[in-house]
């Protein structure tokens, strides 16, 4: 029992805050305007991100190499550069996103000024990673991303037609543009590039080898199973209560209402309190890809277990991801803008950062014994046409539908 | 993949990680250098002088501008192909970082690290 | 005596596109976008009775109450300008007055909830004056979309 309760917390450790602002958008918009329709998006997108992270865990595992490292080999200088400036790009639109998030739930729960709550996030964040040791901060916002399982547990109290529910399972597609928007969003929430880049070097870290398989692969599969739970059942609760009211969730405040419904004030403190966890964790996942991708391109040192003294460039272009990330914040974007744009644009540079890990996976030279078996090879390509399709789609869809709007 | 492997190049060296005898990362094999019939890797070439040749020709230009001349000991460095070790899922260096003039954005002793608030 | 002619022929052309739009009305309100800026108002209202169903209810958080009143009132003011600003088809006239007055209203009953975010009866009262609002939102898409071809 002991050692069930042991991997479990590890699992949720590393998977980390499981949601993060993307999800919460797309998810709860989704459920407002198609109820239960795309949950298979949902489906299909936590799928596709355990078999991204799974792969990466096992390259990086068998072969010390993070995703950054992988591309820079693989794809050599200059292709590689094009992915590691569309991967910056989408890293910083992704911090801004996660801090405005941020400190919108601050202003929810206490109500002074946006702009204070951002420069106090950043700086709470600093200092959390400064002092902090990181794997206290990985439980902290792994543990505090359970609060998510509030909306579960409101999904289960709302008794929605579960027939309805299992029905929105079975993919179906539409020529509704809006429809296709969301069906891209959706998967593309899922699918966050900078978790897998930030997992794979957090492997290379924590000094994995093959070992660690077994818990890799337990970390993908039950990890993103919970993570793909808690989307679900955002989009479930979002159409059971906002889909017959027309309600338009255009404000991360609206996600939490049917937490609030269903159980008043705990309910609301629980729901605004993991989204907290959520995209605070989130933040700092995210601005460490982008250092460590900007890190392991170069040959710079890096690692957080460094230290700032042993890997200045590192911790600086750190540090510099945030300031830039809270600039665009500050400007006065609304970050669920923010958020849309750049989960699309994660999409669109999607391809890049995942066919170098998915060749290396695949070849025995590298991975010997450990390469892609005829399932993950199937599954693999299968997903790589899947998000080559919609990373061509995204921006179309989204200057079609006016940025969701519809 | 180390003694009388056959690796190649373009695959196994080029743009591979470099680590020094502490395990220090110290920048990429950003060239390799070839003399000779028939030809033999003789240096790994390290810097950001490099970064022009390896783009498309317009871009080099512009690279050019931003990362400065490529000559020798400006902004590129050679290292002698004796001074490797091993290659491994890196190339292993038999010396120190510093003794071969690598990896001096994160030496403590540059400038601009020694201005970081945190040293 | 060339670059003249040019440069006059595209001052001419600049002037017509201008004076084509100005004709054709780039704020025109066609019944789509009007029906579309009152379902948004519908929206809205419908949040604000869950949000004023919330504080009826002493179930939610005045901090969480007031940041949702302000922001979602907000929307609503930004919703009530768009509206007044465009200039309508003449046939769905009456029905943008009857929108920038609910939008009007919205504003207000937000403005409500946000001064007294606490208040159980204030929130009552706004609850029941969303629903109304939201009715009379919901009968105005009806008869704009009910009347086209």
């Amino acid at each position: 029992m002991k050692l069930i309760l042991k991997i479990a917390l590890g699992i949720i450790a590393a998977v980390g805050g499981f949601l993060d602002i993307g999800d919460l958008v797309f998810n709860t918009q989704a459920g407002a305007l198609y109820r239960y329709d795309l949950l298979w998006a949902v489906l299909l997108g936590t799928i596709g991100i355990a078999v991204y992270a799974e792969m990466s865990g096992r390259v990086a595992a068998v072969n010390q190499r993070p995703v950054f490292d992988v591309i820079r080999m693989r794809l050599g200088f200059g292709p590689g550069l094009i992915a590691l400036i569309a991967s910056s790009l989408v890293n910083v639109l992704t911090v801004a996103a996660e801090l405005g998030g941020l400190a919108i739930v601050l202003q929810l729960l206490f109500d002074a000024p946006f702009s204070l709550f951002v420069v106090l996030a950043v700086i709470g964040l600093v200092i959390a990673v400064a002092l902090l040791p990181f794997g206290g901060i990985e439980r902290l916002f792994g543990y505090g991303g359970l609060l998510m399982l509030v909306f579960v547990v409101t999904a289960i109290h709302q008794q929605p037609d579960w027939g309805a529910v299992a029905h929105g399972f079975v993919p179906s597609l539409s020529d509704s543009k809006l429809y296709l928007y969301f069906v891209v969003g959706v998967f593309a929430a899922a699918l966050m590039p900078y978790e897998v880049h930030f997992y794979s070097s957090g492997a290379v870290e924590e000094g994995w080898t093959k070992d660690n398989l077994k818990e890799n692969r337990l970390n993908a599969i039950i990890g993103y199973a919970l993570g793909g739970t808690l989307a679900c059942a955002l989009v479930i609760v979002s159409g059971y209560l906002f889909h017959p009211l027309g309600v338009e969730p255009n404000d991360l405040g609206t996600v939490a209402l049917p937490a609030q419904g269903a159980f008043g004030e705990t309910g609301l403190l629980l729901a605004l309190g993991g989204m907290m966890f959520c995209v605070g964790g989130a933040a700092i996942d995210a601005s460490f890809a982008a250092a460590y991708n900007l890190a392991q391109f170069l040959g710079w040192e890096w690692g957080r277990y460094r230290g700032p003294k042993k890997a200045p460039r590192f911790t600086l272009s750190w540090l510099v991801f945030l300031f830039l990330a809270m600039l665009i914040v500050l400007s006065g974007i609304n970050p669920v803008e923010i958020t849309e744009y750049s989960v699309v644009f994660a999409v669109v540079a999607l391809p890049m950062t995942y066919l170098p890990i998915l060749l290396i996976a695949g070849d025995r030279s590298f991975m010997g014994e450990h390469v892609n078996g005829w399932f993950s090879r199937l599954l693999g390509w299968a997903y790589f046409a899947v998000i080559v399709v919609l990373a061509v789609a995204a921006i179309p869809l989204l200057l079609m539908t006016n940025g969701g709007g519809g | 993949m180390s003694g009388g492997d056959e690796i190649f190049l373009a695959h196994r060296l080029l743009d591979e990680q470099i680590l020094d005898s502490e395990g220090r990362r110290c920048g990429r094999v950003d060239d390799i250098e070839l003399k000779g019939t028939p030809p033999r890797v003789t240096a790994l070439l390290v810097g950001e002088g490099l970064y022009p040749r390896r783009l498309p020709r317009r871009l080099a230009r512009l690279a050019r501008r931003l990362t400065g001349p490529e000559r020798w000991g400006a902004n590129t460095l050679r290292i002698p192909w004796q001074e490797v070790d091993r290659i491994e899922a890196a190339v292993h260096l038999r010396g120190k970082a510093e003794e071969l003039g690598l990896g001096e954005g994160d030496d403590p002793g540059r400038w601009m690290v020694r201005r970081l608030p945190w040293n | 005596m060339r670059r003249g002619s040019t440069w006059q022929r595209a001052g001419a052309v600049a002037a017509a596109v201008a004076l084509l739009l100005l004709a054709g009305g780039c704020g025109d309100l066609s019944r789509d976008e009007l029906s579309r800026g009152v379902e948004s108002l519908s929206a809205l209202a419908a949040q604000g009775e869950l949000v004023a169903n919330g504080v009826a209810r002493d179930a939610t958080r005045s901090t969480y109450a007031r940041v949702m009143s302000q922001t979602l009132g907000g929307e609503a003011e930004h919703e009530a300008e768009k509206l007044a600003d465009a200039e309508p088809e003449a046939a769905v006239a009456p029905q943008r007055h009857a929108a920038v007055q609910l939008a009007g209203e919205l504003s207000q009953l937000f403005s409500e909830l946000q001064t007294f975010p606490g208040d159980e009866q204030h929130g009552a009262l706004v609850e029941r004056h969303m629903e109304e609002v939201k009715e009379q939102a919901d009968a105005v898409v009806a008869r704009l979309t009910g009347e086209s071809p």
